[in-house]
């Protein structure tokens, strides 16, 4: 079925309780177990599709900011994550670690159109499914899911339910004073500010997610080089393969990267290793960082081990290792 | 807000002119509080003077009449339909525990996001939750419960 043009034929979500997080309703104050909730029908549009859908507002206690859902629950059943916070259900991690983790394809469109027409498709799913749900990506396997328990908080993060800075007392100029609902506090400048709902829905240029795999790489030794021109990943200890089983692999454990976006494999069978160049720095970044997450990488059915490549000495900066992948290759094999 | 008297309306009763300089005070302090800039104000703040200053108002017609008995039943009715004071807050005034009210607004039920709540500031002082500071959004009350 083609997807309305009216716009007040889209429809519109309605919902009798919020999916949410555990830790959107909590303050750690020894707080109240019972809370009150209002619920508003068409209370504002959905961050995601934009249809009106219910919206549920609550205060989780003393010290905490009122909380609202955010995203209507057909957009946060797709991805399974809260309706408030976005963060996964089960796991209360970022979507993009999520994927990343698991090896997930980003299935939803994020065009006007075909949003429309996919979120329609799947509200008609679950309709028919029996549990009311439908995950547009496969449940987690046991590995990608004990990865993902390893990486998640133990406790709830409550710290998320504070009142948000006062914009006023960072500028320097809130005449509210001990009034003010605000928090007044200095930001920090841990690079976590600038957070975008549409991309932590999506798990794309997700801060939080780039920190928690930056930690995650960093731990499993995949720091990435200084050397900005390095856009190289080794693949070690591989079973017999041709490139063409690499390249399949990689796509498959990566989706974001589009096969044109691997710039040249090149084999190395009597070391049983292969050289990846990948198209730029920022693509090879996320991809070592999925990598690590998935902790390497399965061609033919086996785990092989992922590292950075070396920045090779003596040849000038500005040439990328890429750009020579072959020669490069052989050199940094006898160093592996 | 009184209306505007010319030379064919008819003269006011009996011993206004003993609380006429008082009332004109309020009526310069009003237009003050009306003339004042918004600027740097919130929305819902602007109008607090101004409900300060009627409220205050209506408190001294009420206490003239009720309380220190000095006007007579005529000016009282007369200010009242002059709108020197705000009727519905007085008759309120009069009720067991609306005593200190602050605005009729504060104690509407159907406009309170939980159903049959009234506004923050009719909770009383000892109720409160420790470090919660009252100042509703209606007409910047600071609590007006009639036990505090």
């Amino acid at each position: 079925m083609p997807a309305k043009h009216d716009i007040n034929k889209v429809g519109e979500e309605s919902s009798d309780f919020p999916i949410l997080t555990l830790a959107d309703g909590l303050t750690g104050l020894g707080s109240n177990p019972y809370l009150r909730m209002s619920k508003q029908e068409f209370g504002s549009e959905c961050k995601i599709c934009n249809r009106p859908f219910t919206v549920f507002r609550w205060n989780p206690g003393e010290g905490s900011r009122w909380k609202k859902t955010e995203v209507c629950t057909t957009c946060s059943k797709i991805k399974g994550v809260c309706q408030t916070c976005l963060l996964d259900l089960e796991f209360g991690l970022p979507v993009q670690v999520r994927d990343a983790a698991l090896g997930r394809k980003n299935g939803a469109p994020s065009s006007d159109i075909n949003k429309q027409f996919y979120i329609q498709n799947l509200e008609k799913q679950m309709e028919n499914s029996p549990d009311g749900m439908t995950f547009d990506s496969e449940q987690a396997n046991r590995a990608g899911r004990e990865l993902l328990k390893g990486m998640a908080r133990t406790d709830p993060h409550y710290k998320r339910n504070r009142p948000h800075i006062c914009s006023f007392f960072v500028k320097g100029d809130c005449k509210r004073g001990a009034e003010c609902p605000f928090r007044h506090e200095i930001p920090e400048e841990n690079g976590l500010q600038k957070q975008n709902i549409q991309d932590r829905y999506y798990g794309k240029n997700d801060p939080v997610a780039k920190k928690i795999l930056g930690k995650v790489a960093a731990e499993k030794g995949m720091v990435a080089p200084a050397d900005k021109s390095v856009t190289t990943l080794v693949l070690l200890g591989l079973p017999e393969c041709t490139d063409a089983d690499v390249r399949t692999a990689m796509i498959f454990s990566c989706p974001f990267v589009s096969p044109n976006e691997i710039k040249s494999i090149s084999m190395i069978a009597a070391s049983h290793c292969a050289f990846v160049n990948l198209i730029n720095r920022p693509l090879a970044e996320r991809a070592a960082e999925a990598l690590s997450a998935q902790s390497g990488i399965e061609v033919q059915g086996k785990k092989v081990r992922v590292v950075w490549g070396k920045s090779r000495p003596g040849k000038g900066k500005g040439k990328a290792a890429a750009t020579e992948g072959e020669g490069a290759g052989g050199a940094e094999a006898v160093e592996a | 807000m009184p209306k505007i008297r010319t030379s064919r309306t008819k003269p006011p009763p009996e011993g206004y002119e003993d609380i006429a300089d008082v009332l004109e005070d309020y009526e310069k302090k009003m237009r003050d509080a009306e003339n004042e800039s918004h600027e740097g104000k919130r929305k819902a703040e602007s109008v607090w003077p101004i409900m300060r200053i009627s409220h205050a108002r209506s408190r001294y017609i009420y206490d003239l009449y009720y309380k220190r008995e000095l006007i007579s039943r005529e000016l009282y009715d007369w200010l009242i339909k002059q709108k020197y004071a705000d009727a519905d807050l007085i008759a309120k005034w009069k009720k067991q525990g609306y005593e200190k009210l602050c605005c009729v607004r504060c104690i509407q039920t159907r406009d309170m996001n939980f159903q049959g709540s009234t506004c923050i500031c009719r909770v009383p002082k000892a109720v409160l939750k420790k470090g919660t500071v009252v100042e509703c959004p209606h007409c910047g009350c600071r609590g007006c419960s009639s036990g505090d």
